[in-house]
């Protein structure tokens, strides 16, 4: 349960948007606040303790989603990774990236003196606003950056259904 | 299509510098992951900087003190509004600091993928040398 939810005046926003270059600095105070609360409460099955400072368990991207009138575009972090690792999907209203962050291959043995990157295997279901057009999505990977953007469907394609009203 | 990983020069400054680096950019600056390993006589660091290319990124060794710069383009907004950021896009930055149990004319560092690598050889211990005597 995120701060969100208890404060009335956060309803109708779908999220907190990342610092804008040029911002007021009281501005940023504010919403640095409010990403604190989030962050406190936000993500309790995976972070019970409030935190996920110094989490270097199983490897999960980190995900940003900008939307514009055409499209969504979902941009991901996945430094180091080979794009025949990673997997794409989409439902009609869903993303889906999964695939397995490898270590480079060394020839010799290495002893690990400090270590913040993790590794592994990962899914992520990433819910979207609206329907996507699943046939024209465009994706990429440039790097360690993977860029997908799914063209909305317009709401002449999304079906919509009319009901018959009967009357006795 | 898969990179190759690319070399990247590092550079040594000398002359007058501040005690600690500054950046000049009034930017925002994410703090890279790190992996810090020894590999037989190296010490290799591996950094997260997805976004960064050879191109963009910036060792710099000064007296000791390594400092790693990734610079990233800005996310493109025109059009867009952001509707959820789990991660902030900024420039990369880290420092540290080197013994002189690194051979610091010799490091070598390398870009795939948004991933550095560093090698970092550790240096020969210095061979006793025999002071020959003159008689005046």
């Amino acid at each position: 349960m995120a701060i969100r939810d208890i404060a009335p005046w956060k309803w109708g926003r779908k999220g907190i948007p990342a610092r804008r270059e040029g911002e007021h600095p009281i501005y940023s105070l504010y919403r640095a606040m409010d990403q604190l609360f989030d962050q406190f409460f936000g993500d309790f099955e995976r972070f019970p303790f409030g935190t996920s400072e110094g989490w270097t368990g199983p490897f999960s991207p980190q995900v940003n989603m900008a939307e514009s009138d055409k499209d969504i575009r979902v941009t991901a972090e996945l430094p180091g990774m080979d794009e025949k690792d990673i997997e794409i999907s989409t439902s009609k209203d869903t993303l889906t990236i999964k695939g397995e962050k490898k270590e480079e291959r060394e020839e010799e043995e290495k002893d690990y003196y400090y270590a913040e990157r993790s590794f592994g295997a990962f899914r992520r279901v990433i819910s979207l606003p609206c329907e996507v057009d699943t046939e024209n999505v465009d994706a990429s990977f440039k790097r360690g950056v993977l860029t997908v953007t799914l063209p909305k469907m317009t709401p002449a394609e999304a079906e919509a259904k009319k009901i018959p009203i009967k009357t006795d | 299509m898969t990179e190759k990983r690319k070399d990247i020069k590092v550079r040594k400054k000398e002359g007058l510098t501040t005690a600690m680096p500054e950046r000049t950019r009034a930017k925002r600056t994410v703090t890279p992951r790190v992996d810090i390993c020894e590999s037989g006589s190296d010490m290799v660091v591996f950094a997260d900087m997805p976004g960064v290319n050879e191109g963009s990124a910036n060792i710099t060794l000064d007296r000791g003190i390594l400092t790693i710069e990734g610079f990233v383009e800005p996310d493109k907004l025109e059009g867009y509004d952001l509707a959820y950021a789990e991660y902030d896009v900024g420039d990369y930055y880290r420092v540290f600091t080197l013994s002189d149990a690194i051979d610091q004319d010799r490091i070598e560092a390398s870009i795939k993928d948004g991933v550095l690598k560093l090698v970092l050889p550790k240096a020969e211990p210095a061979k006793a040398r025999r002071i020959i005597v003159k008689a005046q």
